[in-house]
C-alpha cells in the first residue's frame, strides 16, 4: 500500500505501474486499522487478527467487498 | 519447543526494538534469554508461520520484519520521543506509535512523485492531512508478497 496526497496522484502512479486503481483508504481507517493490529503487540497476549476476525473489522471501517476479503488465503490459525 | 518459549522469544524481539530500534539477531535473543542459537531460530521460523516475524530470506538468522517495525531502514521513518524507528509500510508507520501508545511524527511521501507529506500521531490520533492510502493488493494476497505488500 502506498500513500498519496490527492487522488490524482493515485491515479497517475496507477496509469504509470499499469496497475488498475484499487480501493481508497483515509487517513482515520488507517489509524483504527493500525490501533486493532498493533496495540497490544508489546504483550504476551498480542496476536494478528484471524480471516474470520478480519472481515468484521474492514466492514466495522466501512472496508467492504471482496477485496477485502482474506479468506481465500493460506495461513495457521494458532493463536499467537 | 513450548509456545511459552516462542512467547518468551517475541517479547524479547519486540521489546528490544522499542528500547533500542534495533531489531536483535538470534544470536542476541539466545544469549539473553540463556539457550542456543538454532532454538531461537526455529522460534523465529514458527513466529514467521504465525505472521508476527519475516526473518531474512537470505539469513534466518536476522529479522526482516517484526510487523510493525522494520529490521532494515526503510522509506516509512517514525520517530517517537526522540528515537528513529523504521516501519515496513505506511500501515505500519502508523502501527508504531499505536504499538508504544506514543505521538509520533512521520515524514512520509507521495507514493508517485516523491513529494514529502508529514504525517503525525497526537494523543492516539492522527494529526488530519488531506491524503490517502491506495491499496493496490488485495487482503487475500498480502502475505503471497509481504515485502511488496
Amino acid at each position: 500500500m502506498l500513500l498519496f496526497r490527492s487522488e490524482e496522484t493515485v491515479d497517475r502512479w496507477c496509469e504509470a505501474h499499469q496497475t488498475p486503481r484499487r480501493p481508497l483508504v483515509r487517513l482515520e481507517q488507517l489509524w483504527q486499522l493500525a490501533v486493532i493490529w498493533y496495540e497490544n503487540r508489546l504483550t504476551a497476549e498480542s496476536r494478528r487478527p484471524a480471516p474470520q476476525d478480519m472481515v468484521g473489522i474492514f466492514a466495522s471501517l466501512g472496508l467492504e467487498g471482496p477485496f477485502w476479503d482474506p479468506m481465500a488465503d493460506r495461513w495457521q490459525t494458532t493463536r499467537a | 519447543m513450548s509456545p511459552d518459549f516462542d512467547t518468551a522469544v517475541k517479547l524479547h524481539i519486540y521489546r528490544t526494538i522499542a528500547e533500542t530500534t534495533k531489531a536483535p539477531s538470534a544470536a542476541e535473543v539466545a544469549q539473553s534469554l540463556g539457550v542456543d542459537v538454532p532454538e531461537v531460530e526455529a522460534a523465529f521460523g514458527r513466529l514467521h508461520g504465525r505472521r508476527l516475524l519475516v526473518p531474512e530470506p537470505a539469513d534466518p538468522s536476522h529479522i526482516r520484519m517484526a510487523p510493525p517495525f522494520s529490521g532494515i531502514a526503510t522509506p516509512f521513518p517514525v520517530v517517537v520521543q526522540g528515537r528513529r524507528y523504521f516501519a515496513n509500510c505506511v500501515w505500519d508507520a502508523f502501527g508504531i506509535p499505536a504499538a508504544l501508545h506514543a505521538d509520533a511524527v512521520i515524514p512520509a511521501s507521495d507514493g508517485f512523485d516523491g513529494e514529502p507529506i508529514m504525517l503525525a500521531v497526537k494523543d492516539q490520533r492522527p494529526v488530519p492531512q488531506p491524503c490517502v492510502i491506495h491499496f493496490a493488493v488485495p487482503a487475500a494476497h498480502w502475505w503471497d508478497d509481504i515485502v511488496y505488500t
